[in-house]
């Protein structure tokens, strides 16, 4: 037990704990069911990525950078890429660009529907939670069909995407699309008008406008709180200009507006899929990159499903970048955690904080393993040995 | 009744092993069922009593700073509660192997036992998860007991006894809950109250406070438990059958009655999101005991008058 | 929706008092040249104003040679991006807190503290965010001079 300040009782959330799917550490102080103050530590999953990107080329990065994130690697890789094209001061193809937005919305339909599933299991709600992903399994599928792999697609190179799409393909994916249209008007009906779950989120967490703006919430969290900011709208990046989407908000600022503006993004996503492979743009599908980057600062900002993705760039002509800078939309939103489960009763605080969609690598970005005798940290280069020495035997 | 009798009444049937195994299948059922409601495929027949031969022969950590007595007798005292009353229903449709006037009262104390000695086991231990899990089972012992005994109350008073047998003797073959439906269903989400069952399970909500109460138990102390549970489970549908559905007439009238109560449990489980502990309270003392309440006087009323 | 060009103007004017020097490195970014004491108010202003948002702040480590750290913070609002940035030295980073106007940049100066040294005056919460608890001191691991070993020097 560690000590314990009198009348407080801390009911610790993590690292380890049934609600995390990933690790990270929330202490809720609380007086009997009432959450009175919360604190938040991070890093159990720091992999040291930003620094590892300076160690390793431009290509090499991409894949890299590829698996900070196990749910949206794709909207990584394409913001990385995106900053590396401006840097080298030239751009993808029209029809790569147009494939590279039709990845980030499938990424955005499978994570969204990951969420769902992920929160109703937060509020108790297994039968929406077991339904939701088997109807994602849809979509994993058609992204397997697509690049050959459920998670990280690959589908960036720099200066284009690796893979076109064949027409048997682009049934497919309309075929799936059709039947996940179907689900989601189910789904945004559960959200919004089931009794039993929407006790659970009408009213909870609620989040004014100002509130919104005070805490930096991105994505999401703040669309649902009537906060208009969405960098696919704001700032077209890839095809958004030619194959635009809508900006969904709402006013109510609790988890069903969060609930609700999910799934409606989700319509968005499935209109914008089917125009873009309506009109897919004829064409290459890379442009020649140099191997060295002319030196320069990039700023790239994309939209992931959980909000705002910041990338930040810097090259010093060589062909190793001199520094990159991942921002992910989840430590903007963490912020929010914090403050808006005090006053709310404990069981809500699981609810509130997976209200956030948080993902904690995406956050983290030093493999670390702790021994009885002392802590260490582990390097790149003793994970190889390690490596090495455990599949030669 | 002979002495010998007796002991197999406790050890094979209906108590004891008969039960076990009874609690097993049916908490396979449950399981089966709501899995299949969800879409998933479920566990495989032997599953849960896999679960419980694991846990019997797992080590049983015993935490720093509980009392070591209670932390490993309060499991056996909650199964040997669960299979006490066992003795006191008509299980599988035979007539109870006890009865005396009051045996109703008896056999609902008892299957309160476990949900007490849940919430002393939650209580005994310095864990936080435990500790607020103990304070959610105790808080919602109290909300649904009252409304839970007003239930079964009802049917009693139109007998006229506490006896079980005599119960379902004066209703004579007829279905209770067609002419007491109110505290038919009361009773019946009462029982999946007591059992903790979704919606009803924030005491053991995994993703609040991991498994409750139980959270420092392991080995054969949780296996206990759990077994206290199926019994609890098979023990309550039974009662709820007996009282409300014109009897029990034979193992495969029990059998067709009780599982059918849990076809109907298992479609409660998959269709509702988890109540907030605040909201179970409410929603029994606010609507459960009123209602109960109400069938009780309506019925009280009906029997002076007649 | 206001155009990149009108807000960015807005945004030169707002930080006029302050500001050494303005670039436009592309049309829908404005780089803003600040020492390092005026960070603080610049930030309340675009704020007191209601120019956009504290996306992200960068540190930027330039070098052993140079002895100097740079921090960016990055203001975006619709399409156009305001950048303030500010140079420290290397040896003795001091920068003040933004939070008192822009209470999110909590997190974001906790991670500038902790990879780069950089001692952030004012900011409400100085804990260590990602880094372990026994991480040592005055090793900052995204400053060019951090090498693996640091961690495990002098150590069992």
């Amino acid at each position: 037990m560690t000590e314990q300040v009198p009348n407080k009782f801390i009911v610790p959330i993590g690292p380890q704990h049934p609600a995390l799917k990933e690790p990270g550490h929330f202490e809720f102080s609380v007086d009997g069911e009432i959450v009175t103050d919360a604190s938040i530590r991070l890093g159990y999953v720091h992999r040291g990525v930003e620094r590892g990107t300076e160690d390793r080329t431009w290509v090499q990065n991409l894949y890299l950078i590829e698996r900070i994130c196990g749910i949206c690697s794709h909207i990584h890789a394409t913001a990385y890429t995106l900053g590396v094209e401006k840097l080298a001061g030239l751009s993808a193809p029209p029809r790569a660009q147009a494939i590279r937005e039709l990845f980030c919305e499938l990424e955005r339909i499978h994570s969204h529907l990951l969420w769902i599933g992920v929160a109703a299991h937060e509020a108790g709600f297994d039968a929406l939670f077991m339904y939701s992903w088997r109807d994602r399994e849809t979509v994993m599928d058609l992204l397997e069909e697509l690049s050959g792999n459920r998670v990280h697609y690959s589908c960036n190179v720099l200066g284009g995407v690796k893979f076109d799409i064949s027409d048997a393909q682009r049934d497919a994916i309309l075929r799936g699309l059709d039947f996940l249209e179907q689900r989601t008007h189910h789904y945004l009906q559960v959200v919004t008008q089931d009794a039993a779950f929407v006790r659970r989120t009408r009213g909870v967490g609620v989040m004014t406008k100002e509130q919104a703006v005070e805490y930096g919430a991105v994505g999401p969290v703040a669309r649902a709180s009537g906060v208009e900011r969405d960098v696919r709208v704001d700032a077209p990046y890839l095809a958004y200009e030619q194959f635009p989407v809508q900006m969904i908000t709402d006013t109510a600022g609790d988890l069903e507006a969060r609930f609700a503006v999910r799934v409606r993004e989700l319509f968005e996503s499935y209109r914008v899929i089917r125009a873009i492979l309506d009109k897919l743009p004829a064409g290459e599908l890379m442009a020649k990159m140099p191997r060295k980057i002319p030196p320069g600062e990039a700023i790239v900002r994309v939209e992931a499903p959980r909000g705002e993705l910041f990338y930040f760039i810097k090259s010093n002509g060589g062909d190793k970048p001199e520094r990159v800078k991942v921002r992910t939309p989840s430590i903007c939103n963490f912020g929010s955690v914090a403050r808006l489960t005090i006053g709310h009763q404990l069981a809500d605080a699981p609810m509130i904080l997976a209200g956030i969609d948080p993902c904690f690598s995406c956050n983290d970005r030093a493999v670390r393993i702790k021994r009885q005798d002392h802590i260490q940290s582990w390097t790149w280069s003793d994970l190889r040995r390690y490596a090495l020495k455990k599949y030669s035997a | 009744m002979t002495g010998i009798w007796s002991i197999i009444a406790l050890l094979f049937f209906p108590g004891g092993l008969f039960v076990l195994t009874c609690g097993l299948a049916y908490e396979w059922v449950d399981r089966k069922l709501i899995a299949r409601f969800q879409n998933r495929l479920g566990p495989r027949w032997f599953q849960p009593a896999a679960d419980v031969l694991k846990l019997l022969a797992k080590e049983e950590v015993v935490p720093a700073g509980v009392n070591p007595v209670l932390f490993k007798w309060l499991p056996v005292i909650a199964l040997a509660g669960a299979l006490t009353a066992a003795l006191y229903v008509p299980m599988a449709g035979l007539p109870p192997a006890f009865s005396f006037p009051g045996d109703l009262i008896v056999a609902l104390y008892l299957l309160s036992l476990l949900t007490l000695c849940t919430g002393l086991a939650g209580a005994n231990t310095l864990d936080r998860f435990s500790i607020v899990g103990a304070v959610r089972t105790l808080t919602q012992l109290f909300s649904y007991e009252a409304p839970f005994m007003l239930a079964l109350l009802s049917p009693a008073i139109v007998a006229g006894s506490w006896q079980t047998s005599e119960i379902i003797r004066s209703a004579g073959g007829q279905w209770i809950l067609l002419t007491q439906p109110i505290s038919f269903v009361i009773a019946l989400i009462g029982l999946m109250g007591k059992l903790e069952l979704p919606p009803f399970d924030a005491p053991e909500a995994e993703t609040e406070i991991v498994a409750g109460a139980l959270t420092e138990y392991s080995g054969r102390g949780y296996a206990l438990f759990r077994l206290g549970r199926g019994v609890e489970l098979v023990v309550g549908l039974t009662l709820v059958a007996a009282l409300y559905m014109g009897g029990l007439a034979g193992p495969l009238d029990f059998a067709l009655k009780t599982l059918g109560l849990l076809v109907v449990l298992a479609l409660f489980q998959t269709l509702f999101a988890r109540l907030r502990i605040d909201q179970t309270v409410g929603l029994w003392w606010r609507y459960g005991a009123l209602l109960a309440l109400a069938q009780m006087l309506v019925i009280v009323g009906a029997k002076v008058i007649a | 929706m206001k155009d990149a060009t009108t807000l960015l103007q807005a945004a030169q004017s707002i930080l006029a008092p302050w500001a050494k020097e303005f670039t436009y490195p592309d049309p829908m970014r404005l780089d803003v040249a600040l020492a390092a004491g005026d960070i603080a108010p610049a930030a309340a202003a675009l704020r007191a104003a209601g120019w956009g948002y504290l996306t992200a702040i960068t540190g930027l480590d330039l070098g052993v040679e140079a002895g100097k750290l740079e921090v960016l913070y990055h203001f975006c609002d619709g399409p156009a991006l305001v950048n303030l940035r500010v140079t420290l030295p290397r040896d003795n980073p001091v920068i003040n807190s933004v939070c008192g106007a822009i209470p999110s940049a909590s997190f974001f100066e906790r991670e500038l503290s902790e990879m780069f040294g950089v001692t952030v005056a004012g900011t409400p919460n100085p804990d260590k965010l990602f880094l372990p608890e026994d991480w040592p001191d005055g090793v900052y691991p995204l400053r060019k001079d951090f090498e693996p070993e640091l961690l495990t020097r002098g150590r069992p």
